[in-house]
This record gives C-alpha cells, structure tokens and sequence, in this order.
C-alpha cells in the first residue's frame, strides 16, 4: 500500500500528472527522509563511521584469509607422512595459558576503549600497556611452543600436517605480533598528540583488530588444539 | 569526503539508532556501559572457554560428540565476543555492519566448507599414498 | 651479496628478450629524459605521483592497463605466428622454453596488469562522479592502491631483461611450480608481482565497498545509484570476499619454494590438488570482477544512445546481486577433470548453468531498453552491439562447458581458450573500448575522433571473430592448448586463418592509437564545451569536462532516479537552469607521496625476495614501516578550498551551460 493508502493504480497516475520528470517524488520508499541507518539519503558519513566500516571490511577479508589456512589444516589433518600426528604435538596446558592471556587481553583492550571514551590519558595508557603485555606474553608462549618442537626435530618442513599447523598458528601470531608493533606506536602517538579525532578513529580500528584476533583464536585452539588433541 | 557543514562527529545532531555506527562504536554510551558491557563478555567468554578445555580431555558426554560440542561452544563465544566487546547489535543503527559480517560468513562457509567438501571427495577418489607407492616399487 | 643474482641474469643468448628489453630501456629512458629536459617533474610530482584525486588516479589506471594490454597483445602475436610456422617438423622460431614463458606472460599481465587496473581505472574514476560526491572513501589508500599495482607491473616487465618469468601457465599449478621441478627465478617474479598488485586491489576493494555504502550525496538512496555504480559495488564485494584467497594461496606455494614447506609439494603429505581447488576459488570470481563493471559501463551506454532510461533497473540490480553471489559457488566447473566424482560435479555444473541466467536477465533489459527508443550509433554504441552479439556466443559455449560429461571432452582444449576469449574480449574489452569512447571527453575535455574510433571498432570485431572462431574448431578437433608445436596437420588451415585475425587486431590496435593521435592533433575542433557530449542521462555529466578537482561545488540533492535527465528536462521545460546556489568552502584531502613511496620499497622487497637478497629485502620492509608511520605522524589532513575558487569554477560550468539552452533556444528546438 503507498504512504496514502490509496491503491497503487491511483498512486501512479497521480504521480505521473502531478510529477512527470520524478523530480520531486521518490521512486518508492516511505514518504519522509530517513536518516542513516540503511537508506542512506542524509548524505556523506562522517568520518568516524566511514573509517571504522572501512576497517570493519578490512576484518572480514583477513577472516576470509584465515579460513583458507583453516581449509588447508582441515584438508592435511592426516597428511602426517610418517611423522608425528596432531595429537601428539599438542600441548593443552600452555594452550589453556595462552588463551587466558589472549581473553584477558581483549578484556584490558575495551577498558582502555572505555577510558578513551573519558578521555582519560592515564587509563588509557595503563590498559593499552597491559594489553600489550598480555599479547606479548602470548607471542612468547607460542614462540616457546615451536622451539621446544623445533627441538625434537618437528618442524614445517617434516609433513604437509605440520606445514598447515604451523602456517595457521604462525598466521595468527603474526597477526599477534604485528597487532602488538600496531600497539606500541599507538600509545606512542596518544602521548604525544592526545585525543585527537584520527587518533580516536584509529583506536576504534585497534580495538576492532584485537577483538577480532581473539575470535580467530576461538576457532584455533577449538579446532585445532581441543579436536586435534582428542580426537 | 563530507561536507564542511557536516560536523564530522554529529552530522545530524542526532547519535541515537537513527544515525549509523561504525562498528563497536556507542558515542552517545557512558565508561560505565563499556565496563559493564566488559565484564559480561569476560564472564560469559571464561565459562565457555573452561568448558570447552574441561570437555576436551573428559568423558562425560559421549564420545563422538565431543567435537560437535565444542564447535557449539566455539560459535556460542565467538557471538559472546561479536555481542558483548564489539557491539554488533540488530538495531537499525548498526544494519550495515550486520550485512557486512554475514556476507563474511557466508564467504568463509563457501570457501571452507566448499573445499572441505571438494577436497574429501577428491581424497576418495584418490588411492591411498601407501598403495601408489607399492605399484612404483 | 646479490643473492642469486649475476651477470647470467641478462638473456644476451636469447635474441628476442634481449632486443626487447634494450628497446624498452631505451624508451623508457627516453620518456624520463623528456620529462627531465622540459622541467615536467615539480608538475608530475605535485599533480599526478602525489594525487590523491580519484579521477587522476583513474586516468593513471587507464594509462598502464592500456599500456600493459599492448604488451600482452604482443605475446599474443608471438603466439598465433609461432603455432602458424611450427607445423609438421617445422620448429618455429620460438624454442619451447621461452613459449611456455610467453603465454604465461600473456595470461598473466593481460588479467592482473592489463584488464583489471582498466577496469579499476573506471571505478575510479567514475564512481565518486555518479554518487555526487568529492572523492572516495580513503583518498590515500587509493594513491597506494595505484602505485602498489604499478609496482607489481614493473616487477614483471622487469623479468624481461633480468632473469626469466614463469613458465607455468598464468596460474601456476604445482608441482610444477615447486621449487623442486621450477628451480629459476621465474615463478617468484610472477608470486611477487601478483601478490604486491593484489594487496593493492584488496584495499581498493575496500575502499569502494565503504564508498558506496557510506558516502553518497544527500538523497541518493540505495535504488537511485546508476547501474555502473551498483556493478562496481557488486565487483568490490567479490574483491574483498575473494582477493584475501588468493593472497592465502600464493602465500602458501611462496612458503613451499623459500623454505621448503608441505602445502602443495608431491612429497611428505602435501597437496597439489587444494592448490587448484583455491585459486579457482579465487579466479572464477576473479572473472565476475571484471565482467560486472563491464555490464555496468554497458547499462549506461544502451541508455543513453536509446534516449531511454534502462529497461527493468530493479531487475537488473538483483541481477547483478545475483551474479556477485552465485559466481563463489561455481569454481570447481575450472577442474571437473580432477575427479572429485558425480555428486560434486553435478551441484557445480548445475551452480554454472544457474548463474547464467543473471546475465539472461541483463542481456534482455539491454535489448529492452533499445526497442521504443531512438537508438543513435554513435562508436560506443557499435561496440555495444557487437558485445551483444559476441558474448551471447560466448556465454552459449560456457554452459556447454558447464556440463561435466562435455566439459571432460574439451577441457584444456583450444574450445576452452577460444570460450574464455570470447567473454573476455567480447565483455570486458569491448565495454573498456566503449567506455573509453563515451567517457573520454568528461575526463579531457574534447571527444575523439569518429572515423578512426568506428574503423577501430571493425578491426576489432571482425579481427577477433577471424581469430578465435578458427579456435573452437581445432578445439572440437582435439587440439590442446600451449601448443607450442602442432603435430597434427589437419589443424594447421585453421591456425593459419587465425594468425591472419591477429593481423586484423593488429590493425584495429594501430587504429585506436591513430585516433587517439589525430583525437589531441583536432583538439580544439572536438572540445567539448558543455560537459554533455552524449545527452547523458547520469551525474557525471552534470559538471564540467575535465570536472574540478573538488566534482561539485554542491554537493547534489537527489529526488529520483537518473538524477540528471529530471534536472535537464526540468531546464529545458522552463528555460532556464536553477537558481545560483549558496557557495561554501570546500574541505579536500591534501596530496601525499605514501603511496608511491610505499611501492617503491616493494618493489624493492619483491626484487630482493626475488633474487634472494635478504639484507635488501630486510632494509625495504624497515623502509617502508618507517615511511607509514610518518605518515600516520602527519597533523595536516585536508585543505579548505576558498569560496571564491569554488564559485568561480561553477559560474563558468553554469555559463557554459546557459550558453548551450540559449542555442537551443535560438534553434527553436525547446518547446
């Protein structure tokens, strides 16, 4: 039904005598303007919506990226050629270390974004400061992981299991890492600049970063550590 | 680019749910939201995760199941993550950032799905590593 | 020290290479020591290496999609003549190894150097024009964008004169591009071209998929965006969704060569099979990139030399929708062969019929919109037609390939390289000749020259159609493809017909370059003075041509559909243009050097990696962090452009617009 409850019909013959060239008149839709939210009619985002949404996408391609590495550990689980298996190289303990330190890290990430939005300098810095450290507690740990497995002689280059296992865990690391580097220069820019409006919009996208490192972590120490071990 | 009249924050003048948010942004919400927010998703997120680990190397449930169960626990704390620290709602100010994760999702369940699929078959059809390597003998 | 790189780098025992690259540098020495002598350089620097104005970031796209598209179709040359000689015992003049080189060059920098930076070009240029806005989303990420895939493109023409390309094929299948049977440098030049351009595709991927989303001009809901707006949002999708694979893929075969891991080897568990299966599911979208922008470019051309608005527009966005969805549930239809059985092969030969019906659809509306109208033939016009006709055949041969039982039949065949050819040359670069043509006077200024542009057309119709029609013949007749001798001589008539088609392209080739010459020769007599050559029915022809460097000096209130014809018709009607509008100063981002610094050091990376220079390779990453963090240093992001700049740019666009409605006037032609 159109916005005055006229049938279609009348609707369109109305429309056409009163508006021929449709300059007036919206194709369809609601009567009024909305703002925003779907529609889309108010003009250019702010930059705000527009850097975080931009990021938001970013986020999504890299999850794309880890799912291949996902698809290729699901296809070489087996492909141990002789070698270990994927049971006998995980070490749930360290995992169960590591995950902590990565969920506690997301949890000091949102309460610096909580004293960003304050503008507390002191808070902010503080929780950064910890969230880095947990992260890099975790770097440390998984670091510890493949040299002690290096040790014994189990390494990428030993079977396609190994290759898929240590490039999917490696990748997140990296992301990790590279996350942590992100951090430091970070917290070096708040220092210096403040709160200014890009370095709160870069936050935002820091936070979307690190939050969403943590949801693929979910997915590896599932699929990997918990069903490899087991099963 | 917006405009100069456009105030880069307040464009409208509005930031309730009639104007979009970027992801995991509440401009108008107070620390308090945000730490309280924290703390649900930490709780909720260590309960899920201990049962995850505590299922993993226990027999309570049937065996065979066990994977099943912890992918559920997997999806259910990734939701808690997406919900309680990046705040992807269902209201109307955050529709473009719910489209853009299930078009995601939908990626990644063609991508690993499709070739888990693919791959299996293709595995099937193929013999077995130790057989080709008796025939080249 | 060098790594592996010394002086037998150099093909001095290989003619062919050999003379082409001392041509090429000499060249490309030439063109700097041009630029230097005349003092171009502060201009470059400031106007174009620096930009971050999508519209001269779109042109610089152009410019090397065009320049790269000579390239590849020199390889092309090389190839139709070298399959015409070596018939029989003959051995023709290009030995097998440097064969497999040239068509591997071809595929690859006709796709990734030479259609997709066109078509990215047009993005560029033209969607921040339709969605009546100043620029994209992240101006500067588009200035990386452009130079990282530049920087890729060099990498490649470097492998020219230094060492070797790929022999591998324009995908390089394992185990054949393991390190173990590919021991040269040739498959790390093409890993590294590719994967520095498709970083650089990635963000633009991004960058129009938040643009589309979140910056348009006041009123300009989701169904008001012109169709070449919606197929560019509907190829950003497929970018970001599938471009992350391929970054996934070659990383993994890169890790296989440097350190000898198990991804894809034949050895220790690895697994030659998943490469095929993920990089075709990164290249069978990869096609849909470059086809949708193409159907969109089409859109709005049949609209406006129809006089009409496009048949069927919800149709046809739900079409495109359509299409940039199903087009990730297709690629095992690349592989059937591979033997992932009947279950699996069907649901993809099924999924391949499907998707044609999308593209059904939107040859149907095209039609549509011509029938009723008054259809004038101007070149971008012929070259819409002559795609419809082309790419109807095309399309008929890919559902028959889509059928598994047939597809066993003709896959690698010269059936398969001449469907692939047909769609690629009859979509996408038939709609880049006609985009060109239609959009060339809003980007310069003056229109091309008429004569030259139909005799290019023709050339280029009847010459593909003479070259590849021979093709689907030799395939159904058995022949495989990358032959690099024919040993079959009932195949050899129809390798010589098609070696004369080459001839004909040649010359449709040389025809557009004359028009281009001639086209700038008669600038003046083809200028174009109103900023509406074509009676165009979209907001790009609402402003000047060339536009200013800020589009529009209002940012457009839309109400409808085809925003511009209601504006027109409404002056037209009432004989005058709308009152003067309130002037503001403008906020615009400023030019940055990140970019093209940035792609300087990857190349150098990619080079170093290349050529196994490790402290080189390590001193570039260094590098290129340090100039990205000084960047994200920077206190100053945008400059105001003054109103009087502002207003002045616009009161001459009106004036020239007034000028035009009072000719009109004059000639009676106004009701």
């Amino acid at each position: 039904m159109s916005d005055m409850g006229l049938p279609a019909s009348v609707e369109a013959i109305r429309r056409v005598r009163e508006d021929p060239h449709r300059l007036g008149y919206r194709a369809h839709g609601a009567g009024e303007d909305v703002e925003g939210t779907g529609h889309g009619t108010s003009g250019p985002a702010t930059k705000r919506i527009i850097v975080g949404y931009g990021f938001w996408i970013f986020l999504l391609s890299d999850i794309v990226m880890f799912s291949c590495f996902f698809a290729a550990f699901a296809v070489q689980r087996g492909a141990t050629a002789g070698g270990p298996s994927i049971a006998q190289i995980v070490d749930v303990r360290r995992v169960a270390f590591e995950t902590a330190a990565l969920l506690l890290s997301s949890y000091t990430c949102m309460l610096s974004f909580a004293a960003t939005n304050k503008r507390n300098l002191l808070w902010t810095q503080i929780f950064l400061f910890v969230t880095g450290l947990l992260g890099l507690i975790f770097v440390l740990l998984e670091l510890q992981e493949f040299i002690e497995l290096a040790g014994k002689g189990i390494t990428p280059q030993r079977s396609g299991m190994l290759t898929s296992f240590f490039g999917l865990v490696g990748l997140h690391g990296l992301h990790v890492t590279l996350g942590g580097v992100w951090l430091a220069t970070m917290m070096a820019q708040i220092q210096i600049k403040g709160f200014r409006r890009e370095i709160v919009h870069r936050l935002i996208c820091f936070n979307l970063f690190w939050h969403a490192l943590d949801i693929v972590w979910i997915g590896i120490f599932t699929i990997v550590y918990l069903m490899g071990s087991g099963a | 680019m917006s405009d100069i009249k456009f105030d880069p924050e307040h464009p409208s003048g509005t930031l309730d749910h009639r104007e979009d948010h970027a992801p995991g942004d509440e401009p108008l919400e107070d620390s308090g939201y945000w730490v309280y927010n924290a703390n649900l998703g930490l709780g909720f997120s260590i309960v899920l995760t201990a049962a995850a680990f505590f299922l993993a190397g226990s027999h309570i449930i049937y065996g065979p199941s066990i994977p099943v169960a912890l992918i559920v626990l997997a999806i259910a704390q990734m939701g808690v993550h997406l919900v309680f620290f990046l705040h992807i709602t269902t209201g109307p100010d955050n529709t473009n950032n719910v489209l853009a994760l299930a078009f995601g999702v939908l990626v990644v369940f063609l991508i690993g799905a499709g070739s888990i699929w693919i791959m299996d078959h293709l595995n099937q059809n193929m013999m077995p590593m130790e057989q080709m390597m008796q025939m080249q003998r | 020290m060098f790594g592996k790189l010394d002086w037998s780098a150099i093909p001095i025992s290989q003619p062919i290479p050999l003379i082409t690259s001392l041509v090429v540098i000499l060249v490309v020495l030439g063109v700097l020591g041009l630029v230097t002598a005349k003092g171009w350089w502060p201009y470059l620097w400031r106007e174009w290496i620096t930009t971050v104005d999508h519209k001269r970031i779109g042109i610089m796209y152009c410019l090397l999609g065009v320049v790269m598209l000579i390239r590849g179709f020199a390889d092309a040359i090389m190839m139709r003549t070298q399959q015409a000689l070596a018939v029989g015992g003959a051995q023709g003049y290009l030995p097998p190894e440097h064969y497999n080189q040239i068509f591997s060059a071809h595929g690859t920098i006709m796709i990734f150097f030479g259609a997709m930076p066109l078509v990215i070009g047009f993005m560029n240029f033209l969607v921040p024009l339709q969605l009546g806005v100043r620029d994209v989303a992240f101006p500067t990420f588009n200035s990386v964008s452009f130079w990282l895939t530049a920087s890729g493109a060099l990498l490649v023409n470097v492998s020219l004169f230094l060492g070797e390309f790929a022999r591998t094929g324009w995908l390089p299948y394992p185990p054949l591009s393991e390190a173990a049977y590919s021991p040269g440098v040739g498959v790390d030049y093409y890993l590294w071209a590719v994967q520095i351009s498709g970083v650089g595709t990635l963000v633009t991927g991004i960058n129009f998929v938040t643009t589309v989303l979140k910056v348009r001009c006041p009123g300009m809901s989701y169904l008001r965006m012109p169709m070449f707006t919606w197929t560019a949002f509907a190829s950003s999708l497929i970018i970001v969704a599938v471009f992350p694979i391929l970054t996934a893929t070659l990383a993994m075969l890169t890790l296989d060569r440097y350190v000898g891991w198990h991804f894809f080897t034949n050895t220790a568990g690895g697994n030659p099979m998943m490469f095929m299966n993920l990089i075709w599911a990164w290249g069978h979208p990869e096609v849909y990139i470059l086809v949708l922008p193409a159907f969109g470019i089409f859109s709005e051309i049949f609209s406006t030399f129809s006089g009409k608005p496009l048949f069927g527009y919800r149709s046809m966005v739900a079409a495109t929708l359509f299409i940039c969805i199903v087009s990730m549930m297709v690629w095992l239809h690349h592989f059937f062969t591979m033997g992932a059985g009947p279950a699996v092969n069907t649901f993809f030969g099924i999924a391949s019929s499907v998707i044609a019906v999308g593209t059904g659809v939107k040859i149907y509306n095209w039609i549509f919109t011509m029938y009723g109208g008054r259809v004038r033939l101007a070149v971008p016009m012929l070259w819409s037609m002559g795609f419809i006709f082309t790419f109807i055949i095309g399309g008929l041969t890919g559902v028959l390939l889509a059928v598994p039982p047939a597809d066993f039949l003709v896959h690698n065949s010269m059936f398969l390289v001449a469907h692939f050819h047909n769609v690629i040359v009859g979509g996408v670069v038939f709609a880049l000749f006609a985009g060109l043509e239609f959009w060339f006077p809003k980007a310069f200024g003056f229109r091309l020259h008429e004569g030259w542009g139909k005799a290019a057309f023709w050339l280029a119709f009847f010459g593909f159609w003479v070259t590849f029609a021979p093709l689907y013949i030799v395939g159904l007749m058995g022949m495989t493809r990358r032959l690099q001798h024919v040993i079959v001589p009932a195949w050899a008539p129809w390798l010589y017909i098609s070696a004369v088609g080459v001839a004909i392209l040649a010359l449709g080739v040389i025809s557009q370059v004359v028009q281009l010459v001639v086209s700038i020769r008669d600038r003046e007599k083809l200028r174009d003075v109103t900023g509406d050559p074509w009676d165009g029915r979209s907001l790009e022809w609402a402003t000047p041509s060339p536009p200013p460097f800020f589009n529009y000096a209002v940012l457009p209130n839309v109400a409808g559909e085809e925003p511009y014809w209601g504006i027109k018709l409404r002056a037209v009607e009432t004989q005058q243009l709308a009152p003067e509008p309130q002037y503001e100063p403008i906020e615009m981002p400023v030019n940055s050097p990140v970019g093209f610094y940035t792609a300087f050091f990857a190349s150098v990376f990619g080079f170093a990696m290349i050529w196994y220079i490790w402290w080189l390779a390590i001193l570039a990453l260094v590098a290129a962090y340090a100039g990205f963090a000084w960047f994200a240093w920077r206190d100053v992001h945008e400059f105001e452009v003054p109103v009087e700049e502002v207003a002045q740019a616009d009161r001459a666009r009106r004036a020239a617009r007034e000028a035009a409605l009072a000719r009109l006037s004059e000639q009676g032609a106004l009701p």
